[in-house]
């Protein structure tokens, strides 16, 4: 009512603008009160000694120089890196493959994607915990069921080199949605074109590669493009995983899930080093909108558009 | 790879911020909290469960007993708001408790109150504090914190795996404890073990913190991480040398992930998976709880056979109370922790936890001859060999390092004294 009202009383674009404004300020009041303020000034404490109790003092770039000589940052890099590059590809194949296995049409096949979706609407910490169990060495389920198939049964989460693979299995566990999102995706090919390629006499891989993987490049864009995000900043199932009594700093067996934002997190709240912990924030920032842009840059190589 | 389980960066700096103010904000609303002329002080602790029952017990005691001070409990177990809480100009409570491990980190950053006028003002006696507890409680020649309750080790062994292993009498030294650890590991006819006689009550480590100091070892010298001394490095080698070289770590670490939890009927100890065990001084009364019909009994850690002036070593953690700088009642904060630390307080509650008293005049007192073999513990703590590591401001950095090296020795990956010198070389960046 009231918009209409301003709306006949000034034609023109100003008024509803402002209107506009001052509808979203709540929002953009909140944005650079509780946003854009403290990242500035975390830019800020990156520079400085800071422990949250006493005035921050400047020490240049002594924070980001420590960083590099910092095994720990250097291990936490690694571990990041290694859940980033094996998990996000592999997460994405694998989510796809189930997107179009979801995507025959079966009997029961709402519930078939219903099963698939649950485990991404578990909550994070229950979903590390239960693992936690099925991860068990000895009378862990896992374990149970490779060890009847005559695998080895790796001691998860106790051998350093078994604890990201467990985490990875932890996460590709909730692709739910990323398939979903490749399932709608798949509904969108125009199905002419695959009557075009059948009179061709295209196979079923020719048909997948000509045909449906162009149409879901875009899509898979934003999911790479997505998933590397979060996995640069994997925190919950890598905290959980590793718990120990008290506010103590643990990065699991020979720092194996030590994770960037775990060693933020004991930088900050652990050794009260905030200014250290404020420049892995930053880097970790500028890093993301490096990989992003790179991403999109390459991107023009092999993403298709409908439209283009 | 979504969703709340990630912590956004910007969610995380600013959810810091949100945090510092809202206990800020949560101060402003609570501080002026003086109703019908009692001053109502907030108390916020880190106990839950029993604990905070027990707790709960001593502030009643104390509300009873006064016309001017109000205590409000809050039970409030997270380390980080407790922080947070710190941070503002106003604090969100007026006094609450920690580890003597914090006071370093704390009196440095100038978060809590020293105590030393209020001690000086009320000629407050602390001869009775055992002296092993008061050294955490002390930074730099002033006192920060006052214990309650005392936590230390010793060595638990399973009567019944001895008699069946012809192991006579519990270890004393170091050459005996070897040779009974050999005796009382057994595998099966695959090779596999079925009983470890020593292994860390939840992993295949050990107290490594202990174990350098029953071997003569010190973790800090003068205010100085000292990693590195021999002592420490000799603890460590016991360990590797008698437990994880001679079994081997892939079959340890297996058969130590079948442990069941800690707290629970299942602990290895109890089920007879592990003959020795170094653990707590709660153990009696968990033991009542969980394992009612098993055979132990306790002893102090070996000592090295060419030390026996390093008999009775035990490494001693007290629990403690501060006061915060922000504190809005600091003096009522302290009529109150006087209290806490007095004789009657400190006895109901660390009975009720089966925890040690910090005074030295309870160390006797008949009231915790009802706790099973927990005179070993008391006589520990009297002992002169009663040592802590002391609260420096580097301790959590140190540790979480002392932690990674840990880890190394028991993988075997290096030996003590390679992951200690990294250690040592870490530390020269603490500052």
């Amino acid at each position: 009512m009231a918009e209409a009202t301003l709306a006949r009383r000034t034609p023109g674009r100003r008024r509803p603008a402002l209107a506009g404004f001052a509808f979203s300020s709540p929002w953009i009041i909140g944005l650079v009160v509780f946003m854009a303020g403290p990242i500035l000034v975390s830019l800020y404490y990156s520079f400085t000694e800071f422990n949250l109790f006493q005035s921050p003092r400047w020490v240049g770039l002594d924070n980001y120089a420590t960083l590099v000589k910092d095994p720990k940052f250097l291990g936490s890099v690694f571990n990041t890196a290694y859940l980033a590059v094996i998990g996000v590809p592999l997460g994405l194949a694998f989510a796809l493959l189930v997107a179009l296995a979801l995507n025959f049409p079966v009997r029961g096949q709402p519930l078939y994607r219903a099963i698939v979706y649950l485990p991404a609407i578990v909550p994070v910490v229950t979903a590390s915990y239960l693992w936690r169990w099925v991860f068990n060495a000895q009378y862990g389920y896992l374990n149970q069921v490779i060890g009847r198939i005559g695998l080895p049964q790796p001691n998860w989460l106790a051998d350093p080199v078994w604890t990201k693979p467990a985490v990875l299995l932890i996460t590709w566990w909730g692709i739910g949605a990323t398939a979903v999102i490749y399932l709608a995706a798949l509904k969108q090919v125009p199905q002419q074109l695959y009557e075009a390629a059948a009179v061709d006499g295209a196979n079923g891989w020719q048909r997948f590669w000509y045909v449906t993987w162009p149409a879901l490049t875009p899509v898979t864009l934003f999911q790479l493009v997505m998933g590397v995000i979060a996995a640069l900043q994997i925190f919950a199932p890598t905290y959980l995983l590793t718990q120990s009594r008290g506010n103590a700093a643990n990065g699991g067996p020979g720092d194996s899930l030590l994770t960037y934002t775990m060693h933020l997190f004991h930088n900050a709240f652990v050794f009260l080093k905030m200014g250290q912990a404020a420049a892995m924030a930053w880097i970790l920032f500028l890093v993301i909108g490096l990989l992003t842009s790179l991403i999109l840059l390459t991107s023009r190589r092999w993403v298709h558009y409908g439209s283009e | 790879m979504s969703g709340p389980g990630h912590l956004s960066r910007r969610r995380f700096v600013g959810m810091g911020i949100a945090a510092a103010g809202l206990g800020g904000l949560a101060a402003c609303s609570k501080g002026s909290s003086s109703s019908g002329g009692k001053v109502t002080l907030r108390f916020s602790y880190l106990w839950t469960g029993q604990e905070a029952k027990a707790l709960e017990k001593v502030i009643g005691k104390f509300n009873k007993s006064q016309s001017k001070i109000t205590v409000k409990g809050v039970s409030n177990p997270d380390a980080q708001a407790q922080l947070a809480a710190m941070t503002g100009s106003k604090g969100a409570f007026d006094i609450s408790d920690n580890f003597g491990s914090a006071t370093g980190a704390w009196a440095e950053k100038g978060v809590i109150k020293s105590l030393d006028d209020y001690i000086k003002k009320d000629s407050f006696d602390l001869g009775d504090f055992t002296d092993s507890s008061m050294a955490q409680c002390r930074y730099k020649d002033q006192v920060y914190q006052l214990p309650i309750a005392v936590n230390n080790s010793a060595l638990f062994y399973n009567k019944k795996l001895f008699a069946e292993a012809g192991v006579q009498k519990p270890p004393t030294t170091t050459s005996e404890w070897a040779e009974a650890i050999g005796k009382l590991t057994r595998t099966d006819s695959k090779g596999r073990l079925t009983q470890l006689g020593l292994a860390g009550a939840s992993g295949a480590g050990a107290d490594y913190r202990l174990l350098g100091v029953t071997h003569g070892g010190r973790w800090y010298d003068k205010g100085k991480p000292t990693p590195e001394n021999p002592g420490n490095i000799a603890g460590a080698n016991f360990y590797v040398d008698s437990v994880i070289k001679k079994y081997g770590i892939k079959e340890i670490e297996r058969f130590v992930s079948g442990f069941g939890d800690y707290q629970s009927p299942q602990n290895p100890f109890y089920q007879g998976k592990l003959a020795m065990v170094v653990d707590g001084e709660w153990q009696p009364s968990f033991i009542k709880n969980f394992a009612p019909d098993l055979e132990w009994g306790v002893v102090p850690v070996p000592y090295p056979d060419d030390k026996p002036e390093l008999a009775k070593t035990n490494l001693v953690a007290p629990g403690t109370f501060f006061i915060p700088s922000n504190s809005q009642h600091p003096d009522e904060a302290w009529e109150f922790m006087k209290y806490l630390v007095s004789k009657e307080a400190m006895l109901s509650f660390t009975k009720a936890l089966s925890n040690l008293p910090a005074r030295t005049s309870l160390l006797k007192d008949p009231a915790y001859t009802s706790i099973e073999n927990f005179d070993l513990f008391l006589d520990l703590l009297a002992s002169k060999n009663a040592t802590s590591i002391p609260s420096e401001p580097s301790l959590a950095q140190y540790t979480a390092d002392l932690a990674t090296a840990d880890d190394k020795i028991t993988r075997l990956t290096k030996t003590p004294a390679q992951a200690y010198a990294d250690v040592a070389k870490a530390a020269k960046s603490y500052g």
